[in-house]
């Protein structure tokens, strides 16, 4: 292969790898999995195909790091692409959520719905106190973007001490938020099959938190790869990746913060 | 007289540095491959594969449809079906599976998983996509996706809802079992599949151009797909959240469509539509970019405007996102809403014109070899016309009360994707075997296989105009008696096209058994793109050298 | 040359428009006729609207067609590598760049301008006289009528096996919907389960009726007489079965019918009008 003699171009001809045969195995796996437990089965279908999804993503990110060390293919150009790649996976992102938000406009504002109700939330509906939790979490994630970027600086400065603190103390400012989040949804009123409202605050919300754990995950084994001194102040693609990530969940949020939570929560449209 | 026949050495490349290669180095061989592969052309070549596999099966059902059609009446039953009400669901069931099969798994992968990967990286001066492994599970995604929509075709009936995928129709109440289930993940995969292909596609255009070639001297196949790649992106996952929501509603009790519980059916369209509408110009803009190519090689002349011809596709493109209500016309919308949608609508018809204009103004002028590829792409223009002229009259929401869920309807967007976009993917088989296969296809042949299928695609659908004015609804059976004489007509075209598509697999077969060897260039002068000056067939690495596009020619 | 081109392109399409333009009149009013190649007649103001505003399209459309088949058929001609072996490098030309974006968009707003016209014609009616409530279910409709004292009747498909002579196949009910013409009448459509669409070809009318809202639209008849339509949103496995026969009669005999309904249909249950959800309501047992 090219990288065995000298390349005469910057870019990566990715050996033949068999991840991609085996996470769609595993894709395949959880659909009919999901299925069978959707429809009244055991779940152990599916959660061995997510098991396997797990350990296919492990080892195929492991690739990619050992790629990024072996001096030879990760060029400058290789890792702009790799920074550009991310940034359209997160605009794709944005989009999804944009769908649950166009869900949840429609199902509460009247001059977007014949049938919306007439008021937000809806008649015996306790919303959640958007200025107790949801406040606080909103703070957390925030400081946990400020500690983000501090880490970049020390990054920066080239001080991986440093950077793997402050993002450690990231890392647990994120579980914090899933925690704080997670008792919410055991203390509120209204349940997940309760109707609209909480169809809209659910899934927006669910899967807001969904990307809260995998920014997490994605920050901690940052931190680990900072703690053996992966980064360097030109190359972190990695690093970089993940705090955009985590940005990205951070606006996510504070958009539900005020149109799910304190808007919604406000009773804004009139009854 | 230039390029009869195959031309016997390549002419002389414009740019230099490419055209030694021999596949040095080892590649895997055997079925890892295939299923390991890392390799822009073998993917290529893997989605190619899989789209004429799922046209065979998109086609039987088409065909089994108009069997039944040709005549008034219920003439079918299959032998695993019970009763009528079963065999009337399974039809239901061939609805909706010939519309996912033609859209996600013939003509998607056709264009831009395989022309679109065996071309980009060629044309563009780069020895591969961006993320070669990540472009291997996207085809093999789209694969399993597949596998999981024919699972879901015979799992407890079978989702019987159109390819629209409407609730309640498709909710638990009406869909009791796990076919539509399993069809929503389906649609997952291959979202996934397009999301990961767009990110490749677009940083590979974006950030591996041959030194020299900026973006407004690239190909305009390039072009395609990149704002094919950016609606992908953008689109896909909104589906992606409204199958979420339709999952969650079927099993978890959400209320997303359900009306009694403070839901709304008219959410699942505009969410879905929100996405429809652009899928259909990611269906034809690779078109588009295709009989750029072929029209500038066989006129031996550049695209007439080409910086029109680009930013066209790129204002098709973002107005194509601001016009998806007018699938909603008679749902129910508010009157001011609609008299938008019209306007914005109507405003696609400039650009689209405009490419129609300039690839007229191509040819003229131009000295016109009408080889095979041509033969497709004039007829593409015709037919894109035709079609384009339905759609610029279904525009109008006030001319939709009397065409909408008609077969005017199913007329217009057959012509613009199934004659079309198809002739468009025919263009680009002739055009491109060659050097994807070192051999040329059966000249006769290719021309009959032409006009049997021209004919033949005439034939069934120009008929459903009349079916549509006179009032035949979609989605039905059978049909009052005054609809049995256009009907029948339909049906005698589909034997037709069904014939000259089996002809067009003995021709494949053919080429690639005993067609003549070609060069590498066999179109002559008018070819003057980059893939025309590797070997053909190309060799499994490309570019490793890359092209210096410095000292080239304007495209303009 | 190109003269005789363009007569023999021409002429077969002249000689089918006239055809398909001219047959209106010879056909019934009410339901398609075999090899129909153009509208059922028009039988309400908006219809007839619809169809004059479809003549502007294809008129439009058609010169588009024939343009560019012109075109072509020269260019093969003319252009071919025979013919002009040398080829030009012509790759601009600024003014035909503006003709060809600005006199589309001139003949866009041609045909906007009508449209929206149109559009806002057939949305509601200002006077009713009328109100018809439709409801749509798998796979029957249900008529009520609310001003005549709000008596409701379900209209369902008579099987190919029980036609009687002359009642056409797939298009026969048990019974029609009846309503006088010449009358304002609003249409109130609402369904109870999945979506149907109510559609009558020569009325002009077509609109989804979606369960937990309640679309509305409105119809003239201009004449007496019966009128077919077929169901137009995919609605489950008879979605083919369930078409809508209008039966058009005079105000008086309007008034007779009714009378007479009220007591036929005495015990039909009015089918509870569509709810708007209280959102959040207790979970629906699954």
């Amino acid at each position: 292969m090219a990288s065995e003699q000298t390349k005469k171009h910057p870019y990566h001809m990715v050996e033949p790898s068999p991840w991609p045969a085996i996470g769609t195995l595993a894709a395949f796996i959880m659909a009919i999995g999901g299925v069978w437990y959707m429809k009244g089965g055991t779940i152990y279908l599916f959660a061995t195909g997510l098991l396997i999804l797990f350990w296919v993503s492990y080892r195929w990110w492991r690739d990619v790091v050992a790629e990024s060390r072996n001096g030879v293919d990760h060029t400058n150009v290789v890792r702009l692409g790799l920074r550009m790649g991310m940034v359209l996976f997160i605009a794709s992102e944005v989009m999804f959520f944009f769908a649950f938000f166009w869900a949840y406009f429609h199902s509460s504002m009247p001059i977007f719905s014949l049938v919306a109700p007439e008021s937000w939330p809806p008649k015996g509906v306790v919303p959640l106190d958007a200025w107790s939790v949801p406040f606080l979490n909103t703070v957390i994630l925030l400081s946990s973007g400020a500690t983000v970027t501090f880490a970049h600086h020390a990054l920066l400065q080239g001080n991986a001490k440093k950077t793997a603190r402050w993002l450690l103390l990231t890392v647990l400012l994120g579980l914090t938020f899933t925690g704080f989040q997670a008792y919410e949804y055991v203390h509120a009123t209204f349940t997940f099959t309760g109707g609209i409202y909480s169809s809209t605050f659910y899934l927006a919300t669910g899967f807001h938190g969904f990307h809260v754990i995998v920014g997490t995950i994605f920050l901690f084994v940052c931190w680990r790869r900072a703690k053996a001194e992966h980064f360097t102040p030109e190359a972190h693609v990695g690093f970089e990746a993940a705090a955009w990530y985590w940005h990205f969940v951070d606006v996510v949020w504070l958009f539900l913060f005020v149109w799910v939570y304190w808007w919604g929560g406000s009773g804004a449209v009139a009854g | 007289m230039a390029n009869e026949t195959t031309v016997a050495e390549a002419a002389p490349a414009k740019a230099h540095g490419n055209g030694h290669e021999n596949g040095h180095g080892h590649h895997p061989t055997g079925w890892r491959r295939w299923l390991f592969s890392t390799n822009h052309k073998d993917i290529g070549t893997m989605y190619i594969v899989l789209s004429l596999v799922a046209a065979l099966v998109g086609g039987a059902m088409s065909f089994l449809i108009r069997l039944e059609l040709a005549e008034p009446g219920i003439q079918y039953n299959l032998f695993w079906l019970d009763n009528e009400a079963a065999y009337l669901q399974f039809y239901n069931v061939l609805v909706t599976g010939h519309g996912f099969i033609m859209v996600f798994f013939v003509v998607m992968p056709a264009m831009i998983g395989g022309f679109g990967n065996w071309f980009v990286p060629l044309l563009i001066g780069a020895p591969d996509m961006a993320f070669p492994r990540m472009n291997n599970i996207s085809f093999w995604l789209l694969a399993a996706s597949l596998v999981l929509l024919l699972i879901a075709a015979f799992t407890q009936g079978g989702p019987g809802t159109g390819w629209t995928v409407y609730p309640p129709l498709s909710n638990a109440e009406f869909h009791p079992g796990a076919a539509v289930d399993l069809g929503i993940l389906s649609l997952h995969l291959a979202g996934a599949s397009s999301v990961l292909g767009a990110v490749n596609f677009i940083t590979t255009i974006f950030n591996m151009r041959a030194p020299g070639l900026v973006i407004h001297r690239m190909p305009l196949f390039v072009w395609a797909i990149l704002v094919t790649a950016f609606l992908l992106l953008l689109a896909i996952p909104v589906l992606a959240g409204a199958l979420t929501m339709l999952l969650t509603d079927r099993n978890f009790g959400t209320a997303f469509f359900d009306a009694a519980r403070g839901g709304d059916p008219v959410l699942w369209q505009q969410l879905f539509w929100f996405f429809g509408h652009p899928e259909v110009y990611i269906i034809i803009i690779p078109a588009f970019g295709i009989i750029s190519q072929v029209i500038s090689t066989f006129s031996k002349k550049p695209i007439f405007g080409y910086l029109g011809m680009a930013y066209a596709m790129v204002f098709i493109g973002f107005v194509g996102f601001i016009v998806w209500a007018h699938h909603l016309y008679t749902s129910g919308l508010d009157v001011d809403t609609r008299a938008y949608f019209v306007s914005a609508t109507l405003i696609i018809a400039v650009p689209t014109g405009i490419k129609i204009f300039s690839w007229l103004a191509t040819m003229w002028g131009g000295s016109i070899d009408f080889r095979t590829p041509m033969l497709f792409a004039c007829g593409f223009i015709f037919l894109f016309v035709m079609g384009g002229v339905t759609g610029v009259a279904l525009a109008n929401a006030g001319m939709d009360i009397a065409f909408h869920d008609t077969y005017f309807v199913v007329a217009h967007f057959h012509y613009v994707m199934a004659i079309a976009a198809v002739f468009a993917m025919f263009a680009g088989f002739y055009y491109w075997i060659g050097k994807m296969s070192g051999r040329q296809y059966p000249r006769v042949l290719a021309r009959v296989h032409f006009w049997m299928f021209f004919i033949g695609v005439n034939v069934v659908f120009f008929p459903q105009h009349f079916l549509g004015m006179a009032g035949m609804p979609r989605r039905i059976p059978d049909y009052p008696d005054a609809y049995a004489g256009w009907n029948y007509v339909s049906s005698v075209g589909s034997y037709l096209t069904t014939a000259s598509t089996l002809l067009f697999f003995y021709i494949i077969w053919r080429t690639l058994r005993s067609g003549e060897k070609v060069a590498a260039n066999q179109w002559g002068e008018g070819a003057t793109t980059l893939e025309w000056t590797v070997d053909s067939p190309a060799p499994f690495h490309t570019h490793e050298d890359l092209p210096d596009m410095r000292e080239k020619q304007p495209a303009e | 040359m190109l003269r005789i081109l363009k007569l023999i392109v021409l002429v077969p399409v002249l000689a089918a428009l006239s055809l398909m333009l001219g047959t209106g009149d010879v056909f019934a009013a009410g339901r398609a006729e075999p090899w129909q190649m153009w509208f059922q007649p028009a039988a309400t103001p908006v219809m007839e609207r619809i169809l004059e505003f479809h003549n502007l399209l294809l008129i439009i459309e058609v010169s588009i067609v024939v343009f560019v088949l012109a075109i072509m058929c020269y260019i093969i001609f003319r252009f071919n590598a025979k013919s002009n072996p040398v080829p030009s490098k012509t790759t601009h030309n600024t003014l035909l760049e503006v003709i060809w974006t600005g006199v589309p968009l001139f003949i866009l707003i041609i045909i906007a301008i009508p449209s929206l016209k149109l559009l806002y014609y057939a949305d509601k009616v200002q006077d009713a006289e009328m109100t018809l409530k439709v409801t749509g279910n798998q796979w029957y409709w249900n008529y009520s009528y609310p001003d005549h004292g709000g008596f409701a009747f379900d209209s369902i498909i008579v099987p190919n096996a029980e036609l009687k002579k002359g009642q056409p196949r797939l298009l026969t009910v048990d019974n029609p919907v009846v309503l006088p013409a010449r009358t304002n009448i609003r249409l109130l459509l609402t369904s109870a389960d999945v979506i149907h669409n109510w559609a009558v070809p020569a009325f002009g009318v077509k609109l989804d009726t979606v369960g937990g809202r309640i679309n509305e639209t409105w119809v003239n008849i201009n004449k007496e007489g019966d009128y077919y339509g077929m169901c137009s949103e995919l609605c489950g496995v008879n979605h083919a079965f369930m078409p809508i026969h209008v039966k058009a009669v005079s105000k008086a005999d309007f008034a007779i019918w009714v009378k007479k309904a009220k007591k036929d249909f005495a015990d039909v249950e009015v089918p509870a009008a569509a709810k708007l959800a209280q959102a959040d309501a207790p979970a629906v047992a699954r």
